[in-house]
């Protein structure tokens, strides 16, 4: 049985603990310990559930009474481990569950899904692994949603919210959505493909009650067709519209007459088709949006057009969150003065037109600001002052601006303005830094600035490269942000880094569930350590290090409590996958290869041949049938 | 399991040969060096690695695949020779390759990880013209910084030719800052020489607009040609990203248009010009 991994403590504490509050402090374990942990939903300390006790105290109670108490309890683990108490809990949690995540769609069958959970109303699911969005998945790899909304149309479920990350979607998929489910109000696709404006059309056209349009960052095949005149003017429920990833021109008329019927839309982005004057009339609609998203305007405006836009902003008082911005000139960023200081988000990250200085003049005065995506054009004084301005800040996101240039880059980031932000901004716990350059020292006072890092990327653009001051790896000062960081959930690592960091990350960061290794370690000594160490891992991806069978064969039973290992230019050879697809029925082990010939042949000396990429998952269902030619799976 | 013990025996070989691979993998990079020098590539003779500016990115990307997959062949060649020193297994041959493939200088696939379309922003703002250079916003480093304002503010000028007209034009894309712009001067610019053309044939000499380039309704359609070769139909991009990779236009008969997208036709037409 696959997800057997979960042990209900049985230890007994205190009995005298209302039912009610037992219920919401609930306790999900390791595979062999009882860890308390904190549900983002609950405010009340955690105690061990009694099995026998409080399973037999909340019996008196009837059914609907347990499934209200259950509705409270919003997080997927804690309603899992619920469904683990009892044969009566797992029937009453299952028959009430609305929201289901699945993070990995092959990993379960939507049949399965329908039959476990028939009061399904929001369905979340991801597909490709996370470097697919680095191109090292093949297109047709698989993630189809197709099925999924098959399945669910035909037995009916009413389906109201459908989220998909890296998936393939289809317009007729998207067509056959709309069609099935008459109550459905949310559709959010991320990084997903596959489809064009004309499946949004159909949405658009049949989905009488859509509330949420977003799409973030797919590729979208734009026809340029009229997708926005086919919201029938009865639609006026939309509270949320993101077609910002669309590349071609949109119909203005349409989307200005939409908005102006929507009173109750709070979150607009809007492409980069859509001109100044267009998004000054939009905002003079609504002004109560909380979300805005803008679209690109080369020229800077004239002095009218500036005045208008500027008294359309003012009115936004509202405006908590500000994108967009790809070709913009900088006077345009000016006009949104008058709210800056009440921005909470603010995603600069395409506005690669800006100069780092126009970035600062605007950014110190947003006080409140608590997300951050930048460019690193903002430069390591910039963050100074983000450092100095900002002290809400809790995510910083820097990107490359310049990838193609390889002249010393003035302007960039190093390792100065990671220290400043930290030593700035004490409420920062998520960051994600691409620089030139790092030291440990750097690192060190990082970690002890700020020990409350949930999520720490930090990504050194040159492989390899050791600390530029003492020309040494950089695994002392990854080994003191584990160390420090004891909620440290997601990790990615970067320049040169020996087999030291990952004994620190094995020994230190227990709370680390996803861990993204690339150009590291010396041995196989270097991924055991984590596969060893950290309890809590599920998703582990791991590039061109050497790290091969004897690592990857080592503990088998460990891939049972992970979603995924991704494993590219290592040295895991096809005689290792072979054996761990043999030792370990209930994973998928995949091996991509760079063309389609070679899937096919394979003798005894091929054993030894290096696998290009493996993709493993653990899965109830098995095989998957619908993988390309250019996977096998073992 | 009656497979481990096997590979148990071969597991602590293959440790011990890791760290030499260490060595090994600075012998292989002095010979790649030799080899880098000998092998074909697509750039003009003489430019070696560190020449890069003489390239634009996608030659530079084109070469560098190129090179570490022939890098690769060769080494897989160069190892099986030597195969015999280096018992029990042939694993070692790999070690050397995947070092060296961790320090190859040229881009990486996949690497650093960003999403194509930030990489894609990143060219895109690096050619921008005009505007920007009138605000010294560019984004663009200190140290060459000015002198690429100065290049940019020479203008970017493009043949563009017309249908029915023998005679063409240069039009100056920085001037511009949108496809209705650059509509608006296609027809500056041919208006007349197109009604002299039709005049020859006798009777009015009225000059009629050129509109409706864009969007296929007018008598007229704009196409270009990119960095690539390709004929392509204007506006499906944006601004910056067009200019970036236009080499010349072309103004053709709307009825043309299938004709000029058939392959034949276009490459005849490219030996022609």
């Amino acid at each position: 049985m696959g997800w057997a991994f979960y042990n209900v403590p049985c230890s007994d504490t205190n009995t005298s603990l209302h039912p009610f509050s037992l219920a919401k402090g609930l306790v999900t374990s390791g595979r062999n310990t009882c860890t308390p942990y904190h549900s983002s939903t609950v405010k009340i300390p955690f105690v061990a559930i009694l099995r026998t006790n409080l399973h037999q105290e909340m019996n008196y109670f009837p059914d609907e009474v347990i499934e209200h108490i259950f509705d409270s309890i919003a997080s997927h683990r804690d309603r899992n481990s619920i469904s683990l108490v009892s044969k009566s809990w797992h029937k009453i949690e299952r028959c009430c569950r609305r929201r289901v995540f699945i993070g990995n769609c092959y990993a379960i069958s939507p049949e399965r899904l329908i039959g476990r959970f028939p009061c399904l109303k929001s369905l979340t699911l991801k597909g490709k692994p996370h470097f697919a969005d680095f191109n090292l998945v093949p297109h047709e790899w698989g993630g189809f949603v197709h099925p999924w909304i098959d399945a669910l149309a035909r037995a009916r479920v009413g389906l109201e919210e459908l989220r998909l990350k890296r998936m393939v979607v289809s317009d007729e998929s998207l067509e056959l959505l709309s069609r099935s489910f008459a109550n459905f109000k949310s559709l959010v696709l991320v990084s997903c493909e596959g489809f064009t404006t004309d499946g949004l059309a159909s949405i658009a056209a049949n989905c009488r009650h859509l509330r949420e349009l977003d799409l973030q960052e797919n590729e979208i095949d734009d026809h340029r067709g009229q997708w926005l005149n086919c919201f029938p003017d009865s639609c006026t429920t939309l509270t949320s519209l993101n077609f910002a990833c669309l590349k071609g021109e949109t119909n203005l008329s349409a989307l200005e007459r939409l908005v102006a019927r929507s009173p109750s839309l709070k979150s607009l982005k809007v492409n980069r088709a859509v001109p100044l004057d267009a998004l000054t009339r939009l905002m003079s609609c609504a002004p109560q949006l909380v979300d805005l998203g803008v679209g690109s305007y080369e020229n800077e405006p004239d002095t009218e057009s500036f005045a208008k836009l500027l008294a359309a902003i003012k009115k936004c008082t509202s405006l908590r969150s500000l994108s967009g911005f790809s070709e913009v000139a900088p006077l345009c960023l000016t006009a949104f003065y008058p709210i800056c200081q009440n921005l909470t988000y603010l995603n600069l990250s395409y506005a690669a037109e800006i100069h780092g200085n126009h970035l600062v003049k605007f950014i110190q005065f947003c006080k409140r600001l608590q997300r951050l995506w930048i460019l690193d054009s903002i430069g390591d004084k910039g963050l100074e002052v983000v450092a100095s301005a900002c002290k809400e800040l809790q995510e910083l996101r820097v990107f490359p601006s310049d990838l193609h240039d390889e002249e010393d880059n003035n302007a960039a980031v190093t390792e100065v303005g990671l220290v400043a932000i930290s030593a700035g901004c004490r409420k920062l716990h998520s960051i994600l830094y691409f620089c030139k350059q790092m030291t440990n020292a750097a690192l060190i006072t990082v970690a002890k600035n700020c020990p409350n890092f949930i999520r720490f990327r930090l990504c050194i653009l040159e492989p390899n490269k050791p600390d530029h001051v003492t020309s040494q790896s950089l695994d002392e000062g990854f080994g003191a942000v584990v160390q420090a960081c004891k909620g440290l959930r997601r990790l990615s690592v970067s320049g040169l880094l020996t087999d030291k960091v990952f004994l620190y990350i094995g020994m230190y960061a227990e709370q680390l569930e996803m861990l993204s290794i690339a150009f590291a370690g010396d041995t196989d000594k270097g991924m055991l350590y984590v596969l060893n160490g950290c309890k809590k891992l599920r998703k582990l991806e791991i590039r061109d290090s050497p790290f091969g069978n004897a690592a990857l064969l080592a503990d088998v039973d460990k891939y049972e409590t992970m979603r995924s290992l991704w494993m590219s230019s290592c040295d895991v050879t096809l005689g290792g996958c072979k054996r761990l697809a043999r030792d370990a029925p209930w994973l998928n082990v995949e091996i991509i290869n760079e063309n389609e010939d070679n899937g096919m042949e394979r003798n005894e000396e091929d054993e030894r041949e290096k696998v290009d990429r493996l993709y493993l998952y653990r899965t109830v269902v098995g095989t998957r049938n619908d993988a390309p030619s250019c996977v096998t799976i073992l | 399991m009656e497979g481990c013990p096997r590979n148990r025996e071969t597991c602590p070989k293959l440790l011990d040969l890791i760290p030499q691979g260490r060595k090994w993998y600075h012998e292989e990079k002095k010979n790649s060096d030799q080899e880098k020098k000998l092998e074909l590539r697509l750039g003009p003779p003489g430019v070696d690695e560190d020449d890069r500016s003489a390239m634009n990115t996608e030659t530079r990307n084109n070469i560098k695949q190129q090179q570490n997959i022939k890098k690769e062949s060769e080494d897989k060649s160069i190892f099986s020779l030597n195969g015999n020193h280096f018992s029990p297994s042939n694993k070692t041959t790999h070690v050397p390759h995947i070092s060296h493939k961790r320090t190859a200088p040229g881009p990486v696939v996949g690497w650093p990880p960003v999403r194509s379309f930030r990489k894609n922003l990143a060219s895109t703002s690096s050619s921008k013209l005009g505007n920007e250079s009138s605000h010294g916003a560019q984004i663009n480093k200190s140290g060459d910084g000015e002198k690429q304002v100065e290049l940019k503010r020479e203008g970017m000028f493009v043949k563009i030719n017309m249908d029915s007209v023998p005679i063409g034009r240069k039009v100056d894309l920085s001037a511009y800052n949108s496809y209705e712009q650059l509509s608006f001067a296609v027809d500056n610019l041919f208006r007349g020489l197109l009604a002299a053309q039709r005049d020859t044939s006798g009777g009015e000499g009225e000059e009629k607009p050129i509109i409706g380039l864009l969007d296929g309704k007018g008598e007229f359609t704009l196409t270009y040609e990119d960095n690539e070769g390709d004929k392509m139909l204007v506006g499906d991009v944006p601004w910056q990203m067009f200019v970036s990779s236009v080499k010349r236009l072309r103004v053709i008969k709307s009825s043309e248009i299938s004709s000029a997208l058939r392959f034949g036709c276009s490459k005849q037409e490219k030996m022609r010009n």
